[in-house]
């Protein structure tokens, strides 16, 4: 259950023809993931500066 | 009494102070067990009988789709109590939840289209399981796009929790439609009750990812609802403590 499948690195890059479909649907899947992450921690960011600057004394 | 404990555990303030503790842990647990299971899947795991090395998209596109599912029924949830017992917090989650169940249906969906190509040759069919996912991913957009329609977001909040549950029907017809329909879909092949036709080198993989991805999105989730809270409680006295 834990050999390897592949022979090496272009095997595994590969994947018989069908690595550029592997490959690139988890590419993508993972940017969308870490780019959602980026924004909603710059979002909570925004917020608190703007409730900060709201409520600074004048 | 139903009412007051629910009201008792849902007030915004506690939400925000437990998620903040609860972050690092479930986005730890989350990134660990994706790796893992991903890792597992793409290296490990044996090429499939038939499909070749395609099906290891399998790890990526069924967790997608199973959360795709779940999260609107979520948000179902959410919305019977936002209507039954005018839980604020409930609609601050619907509003928070949807473009995490926008983002991975469309995950679900291009991922599918992908694993299509190689396997049935086409990246698009309008069969039954795909069409009804594609109306749950416009159902995401039509959620977020009504709820920015309205400035008065009392009423935003309670025109979503209707639509939300007037889209839950849809749930069951994407679970379902493999055995209603003719599709290019196989029928479900891991079920709660009745165990597995999956091979264990291909199924813990799998399970893995799905818990992996259940907690990162949980993660997001807390992200995303806490910058929510704080902008619609921006003028309560807790959230200027809080920040």
């Amino acid at each position: 259950m834990f050999d390897i499948a592949f022979k090496d690195v272009n095997e595994i890059m590969g994947m018989n023809g069908h690595g550029i479909y592997v490959w690139s649907a988890y590419l993508i899947a993972i940017s969308i993931l870490v780019v959602s992450f980026l924004v909603a921690k710059n979002r909570i960011k925004g917020v608190k500066r703007k409730i900060k600057i709201k409520n600074a004394p004048s | 009494m139903i009412s007051a404990f629910i009201h008792k555990f849902s007030s915004p303030k506690s939400f925000v102070q437990i998620t903040k503790t609860l972050y690092p842990l479930f986005i730890f647990t989350g990134l660990s067990m994706l790796i893992i299971g991903w890792t597992w899947g793409l290296l490990f795991a044996p090429p499939d009988a038939v499909q070749g090395n395609s099906y290891r998209i399998i790890f990526l596109h069924v967790p997608a789709v199973i959360f795709a599912e779940l999260i609107y029924f979520f948000m179902a949830l959410c919305a019977l109590m936002h209507i039954v017992w005018r839980v604020k917090l409930a609609a601050y989650l619907i509003k928070s939840a949807a473009p995490i169940g926008a983002i991975i249906t469309f995950i679900g969906l291009f991922s599918g289209s992908i694993w299509g190509i190689p396997t049935w040759g086409t990246w698009w069919q309008w069969d039954a399981r795909i069409t009804s996912t594609l109306i749950l991913f416009i159902m995401y957009l039509g959620i977020l796009t009504l709820h920015g329609s309205f400035s008065n977001l009392e009423k935003s909040d309670r025109l979503m929790s209707i639509l939300v549950v007037i889209g839950v029907v849809n749930i069951p017809i994407i679970k379902k439609s493999v055995d209603w329909w003719s599709t290019l879909h196989q029928p479900a092949s891991i079920s709660v009750s009745g165990g597995s036709s999956i091979d264990p080198s291909m199924l813990y993989p799998l399970i893995i990812s799905i818990i992996g991805l259940g907690f990162t999105l949980i993660s997001l989730g807390i992200l995303i609802s806490r910058s929510y809270i704080l902008g619609r409680e921006k003028n309560k006295k807790w959230v200027l403590e809080h920040v």
